[in-house]
């Protein structure tokens, strides 16, 4: 073993894996549904976007380009983003049930977005909502729980109640809907589902789950203090309350900006980063990049099967749990239950 | 480094003080026990110790630098703190979590390197735990795990040590392999402080115990004064016996706890140097000879310095290397107050490596003649 990989790091093969992963199955995901599409084609009609010319059918190339690539970024990023957040909530609350959704944000999120469709606005008005409602969620958490002599566990209490407020004022939102029109929209949006997917969605959308992500990323060592006792981790020299409001931003603006784009989606967050954690340990260093890679591959999976298994379309958050509780189950079965 | 607390007071309620306007100092390579009852805030006064707490009034200094005005990174390179074996639960393996103590040498970004790597085994390999490098810190036993936080303590390079209730929930064996492993850290420099729930532990391996009591009060000095059969029984409530074990290297000191005291015969922790002479035979003037055999020569500079201190009790000194098997042999004659030739020989014994055994003469020589000085001094040292 060369001291790089004792340590935790990934070896070069891994390294490959992981970086190629998710491109392949975006590939193969982008030739799949109702008109099928060979991956050598969906290569030819992508690069034919860059050199002007391509081969396939002008159909072809239009289903790729207007409505599987977005939707497959879309898919990538909430995916990826969804289990990084979930991997820093477990490590910061050294709990291994704690979800994106912990503070509260999704329940937040799901509030403005139900808002944006009550109050009427565009897509792009419901995304803002639904943002800002995420973020305040969080905050408000926050400043409940948050003090001098309080441990974690109280912002948790905090967030669990936070949730439920908003989960009550959804439910406010509902009773006042138009049971016509608004309420089955609403519904149908709190189920989550990858069909809003646009180009000018992902633009405001995406920044903050890349820059999240990103951010994650680079102190993913640092992120191994995380679930020490606090007087451990202070000791470290590290001042660990700004590594904790850096990772609780990071977290709160992915999960926010995944959930005002494509609902709640449940489980990924929860499944993914504790399948890396039983392969790779517990060491950040190779579990954020597991996590963003094994992400964003098995949230290209769900949805793709969500798209093409009937003629109408599942909503996501159904088939993720449906896919993912037997699976997490065997997989926790094999590897003798997991560990933080 | 040095490290010295001034006038510390802390309470949680203003009303109910923890601690009162404590004093103490601990030099470079000595070691501090912490010592006192369930609730007298032994805990706490680590945590206001390393700052983690503040003192309310009063402040701590490291080599008279103010920790509350330093820098976390500046502070954390120089002190580590070990915490209780028990209060961990993570997967991670012994090497990522020793490497873990490097924090304060790397940036938010970066990531161990190679030179991290090297530190980290070489700590390991000292605290003879090099081959746990690959086990997970959540299967290994109590006593492992608390080497593995000694080793991820000591990566970061520090100057001082802080150690809680390092040796509590260990078996015999592992008891003696954390302290073992604390008094070779103090003979190579380093200052260390810890907590324990054991008086005998503080006899045999501390140079100055500190005993906290409920309510404030406190008794810090050299170990042999302060732990003493009376202070235990005032602190913890607790009739004991301090007895002597012979070996064949040293005088072991135990400490046997008898009975209950009484609800209505307790009484407060008292300073040691207040109006009451607890034991007046303790003062009476004692000559005695002591033969100190050292098995190495590391702790030569130990020896001297203590010698040094203890200068005006010296009244001869022989010192003769046996190189052939390794030896250090030291006799030294004292003529003084019997207390503080307990202390130079209690000092002595701690050190790692060292036998030292003192006899006193029979008699009583309070007023008999005067004290002969030491002359041969010079020639004596060992090289």
């Amino acid at each position: 073993m060369t001291s790089a990989v004792r340590i935790g790091k990934l070896n070069l093969g891994w390294k490959i894996v992981l970086v190629i992963l998710p491109f392949v199955t975006a590939l193969i995901a982008l030739g799949i549904g109702r008109y099928f599409i060979t991956p050598a084609g969906v290569l030819d009609a992508i690069l034919g976007h860059f050199t002007g010319s391509y081969t396939v059918s002008d159909m072809a190339y239009k289903t790729v380009w207007n409505l599987r690539i977005p939707r497959i970024l879309l898919a990538l990023l909430v995916g990826a983003g969804l289990s990084t957040a979930g991997c820093a909530f477990q490590s910061l609350f050294a709990n291994p049930l704690a979800t994106p959704d912990t503070l509260g944000v999704a329940s937040g999120a799901s509030f403005g977005a139900a808002l944006g469709i009550l109050l009427g606005f565009d897509l792009f008005g419901m995304q803002t909502t639904s943002f800002l409602m995420g973020a305040l969620a969080v905050a408000l958490t926050w400043l409940g729980g948050s003090g001098k002599g309080r441990g974690l566990s109280s912002v948790v209490l905090s967030g669990i109640m936070m949730g439920s407020l908003f989960n009550a004022l959804i439910s406010l939102v509902k009773y006042l809907a138009d049971a016509e029109t608004q309420l089955p929209a609403i519904t149908y949006w709190l189920m989550g589902g990858l069909n809003s997917a646009g180009y000018r969605s992902l633009l405001f959308g995406a920044p903050p789950i890349i820059f999240g992500i990103f951010i994650l990323f680079c102190m993913r060592w640092r992120m191994n203090l995380l679930p020490l006792s606090e007087d451990e981790s202070r000791s470290s020299g590290v001042n660990i309350y700004v590594l904790r409001a850096v990772t609780i931003i990071c977290a709160t603006v992915i999960t926010a900006s995944c959930v005002s784009m494509c609902g709640q989606v449940g489980w990924v967050g929860l499944l993914i980063p504790h399948m890396c954690r039983m392969k790779f340990g517990s060491n950040h260093i190779s579990l954020i990049p597991a996590s963003i890679s094994f992400g964003a591959t098995f949230m290209v999976l769900v949805d793709t099967a969500a798209r093409t298994m009937t003629a109408s379309e599942i909503p996501v958050s159904i088939l993720t749990a449906i896919i993912g509780a037997p699976f997490f189950i065997i997989l926790m079965r094999k590897s003798g239950g997991w560990q933080l | 480094m040095k490290l010295s607390v001034e006038n510390g007071s802390f309470y949680y309620k203003k009303s109910v003080s923890v601690f009162e306007n404590i004093n103490f100092e601990v030099k470079e390579g000595e070691i501090l026990a912490i010592l006192g009852p369930n609730g007298a805030g032994k805990t706490t006064m680590l945590r206001c110790i390393t700052g983690m707490l503040k003192w309310k009034t009063g402040k701590s200094l490291m080599d008279n630098e103010d920790i509350a005005s330093m820098q976390p990174r500046k502070l954390w390179s120089k002190m580590a703190y070990v915490p209780q074996a028990k209060s961990v639960s993570s997967a991670y393996t012994a090497l990522e979590m020793v490497l873990l103590g490097r924090s304060s040498h790397l940036n938010v970004f970066e990531s161990p390197g190679q030179k991290d790597v090297d530190k980290a085994l070489e700590v390991m390999r000292f605290l003879e735990i090099a081959h746990l490098a690959d086990k997970k810190c959540s299967e290994v036993s109590g006593g492992e795990l608390q080497m593995i936080l000694i080793a991820r303590a000591l990566a970061s390079e520090p100057k001082v040590l802080v150690l809680d209730e390092p040796e509590s929930n260990l078996d015999f064996k592992n008891q003696l392999v954390v302290l073992n492993a604390m008094s070779n850290l103090a003979a190579h420099g380093m200052t260390c402080i810890f907590n324990t729930h054991y008086p005998a532990h503080a006899l045999q391996r501390a140079q100055k115990s500190l005993i906290l009591s409920k309510g404030g009060a406190y008794v810090f000095g050299d170990t042999v004064s302060v732990v003493t059969e009376t202070n235990i029984r005032r602190a913890f409530g607790v009739d004991a016996i301090i007895g002597e074990i012979e070996t064949p290297g040293n005088l072991l000191r135990n400490v046997v706890p008898i009975n209950i005291v009484a609800e209505e015969k307790k009484e407060p922790l008292k300073h040691v140097d207040s109006d009451e002479q607890p034991d007046k035979t303790a003062d009476r003037r004692c000559i005695a000879a002591m033969t100190i055999i050292a098995n190495n020569n590391e702790m030569a500079d130990k020896i001297n310095g203590l010698l040094h201190e203890y200068n005006a009790l010296l009244i001869g000194r022989m010192g003769m290397p046996y190189r052939e098997c390794g030896l250090y042999i030291i006799n030294v004659t004292l003529d003084g107050k019997e207390n503080q030739i307990l202390e130079l020989s209690h000092k002595l014994g701690i050190l790692p490596g060292i036998s030292v055994k003192t006899t006193f003469a029979k008699g009583d020589f309070d007023g008999r003649g005067e004290k002969q000085l030491d002359e041969s001094e010079n020639h004596s040292k060992i090289e």
